[in-house]
């Protein structure tokens, strides 16, 4: 089921990682319920141009395409710098782009490590860092952190990208503190095993362990997570902030 | 009215306080001008002169006077 009563009506929204999986699902929510969105990704593909084409035309709503690579700090500055010079307010950011990594860290190179890190963490406060300035002289703004449960419980195999939500978590809760002053709330999302290219991802080994975890015996399904961050996005939530809310059917 | 108006402005309103005061003022001088206060003058600085300061210079801005000097590399010149 889809939420729609028009509750970002006004609201101009941020997605990161808005070509696949979750994001996509973000994207056609927020516009079902009149958000101008800044749709962004790594690369342009037809699919996704084709994609953003079709949702904006359907819920008649402005979505416009930013490209850049989380791995590039400077290419994130450059591309984000349009946001400046069309003077557009950013109400809401949801960090949702991120990478999976999983192996036992015996067979993890630190490299590695750090390039989860860099996408899922480093690259994220980036964003933040810019985005909440635009947001402090609204004096409003939302920010959603997709985190995982990973970051919370812990599974083998998971050390590089669990700690990296774990930290977004952490970062989460103290941007919360720091930001409350200019009236903007930041949150996180920590969804279970979800039905998207990322779980395929997953040895099916440790797929089962956390499926059979689950309370419901299933898997999120993109949807159910993107309802969540409507819900956080929009006015309903004004007095929630620092939290993170599973969305994992019960563990 | 003149960017250093402009500039004056802003500080007085963001820290409650007189022209006089202004040239001695440093980071943490006065109760306003704590971390939280300052990012609210970076926010004021930068929509009334509509300019997005890098982090590295929002780090440096310790003083009224820095701010100025800071503000030349924005082409706000006083």
């Amino acid at each position: 089921m889809t939420l729609s009563s028009k509750l970002l009506e006004n609201k101009t929204v941020l997605i990161t990682g808005a070509n696949r999986g979750i994001g996509k699902v973000l994207v056609e929510t927020f516009a079902l319920n009149g958000a101008s969105i800044w749709a962004c990704a790594r690369k342009e593909t037809p699919d996704f141009i084709e994609f953003i084409r079709d949702i904006s035309s359907r819920h008649n709503v402005l979505i416009r395409i930013l490209y850049f690579d989380l791995k590039n700090e400077t290419e994130i500055k450059e591309s984000l710098k349009v946001l400046i010079t069309e003077k557009s307010k950013i109400d809401v950011l949801v960090n949702n782009a991120g990478v999976f990594h999983g192996g036992l860290l015996q067979m993890t190179t630190i490299n590695t490590i750090k390039e989860v890190f860099e996408i899922n963490f480093f690259s994220q406060l980036f964003i933040i860092q810019y985005i909440s300035r635009l947001m402090i002289k609204q004096k409003s703004g939302s920010i959603i952190n997709m985190s995982s449960i990973a970051g919370m419980d812990s599974y083998p195999g998971y050390s590089a990208y669990g700690s990296s939500k774990a930290a977004l978590i952490y970062a989460t809760k103290t941007l919360a503190k720091e930001l409350a002053p200019f009236n903007i709330r930041i949150n996180a999302i920590a969804p279970g095993l979800t039905d998207t290219d990322m779980a395929l991802e997953m040895e099916t080994k440790a797929k089962d362990t956390m499926l059979n975890n689950s309370v419901m015996q299933r898997l999120a399904k993109p949807n159910e997570i993107a309802n969540t961050a409507l819900f956080l996005a929009s006015d309903l939530s004004t007095f929630i902030n620092g939290q993170v809310i599973r969305v994992d059917g019960g563990m | 009215m003149t960017n250093i108006e402009k500039y004056n402005e802003i500080f007085a309103n963001c820290f409650q306080i007189k022209e006089g005061q202004m040239s001695k003022l440093t980071y943490q001088s006065v109760e306003g001008w704590d971390s939280v206060g300052h990012m609210g003058l970076i926010a004021a600085l930068e929509e009334s002169f509509d300019i997005m300061l890098d982090t590295d210079d929002i780090i440096d801005f310790s003083s009224y006077e820095k701010g100025k000097e800071i503000l030349k590399k924005y082409d706000i010149i006083f």
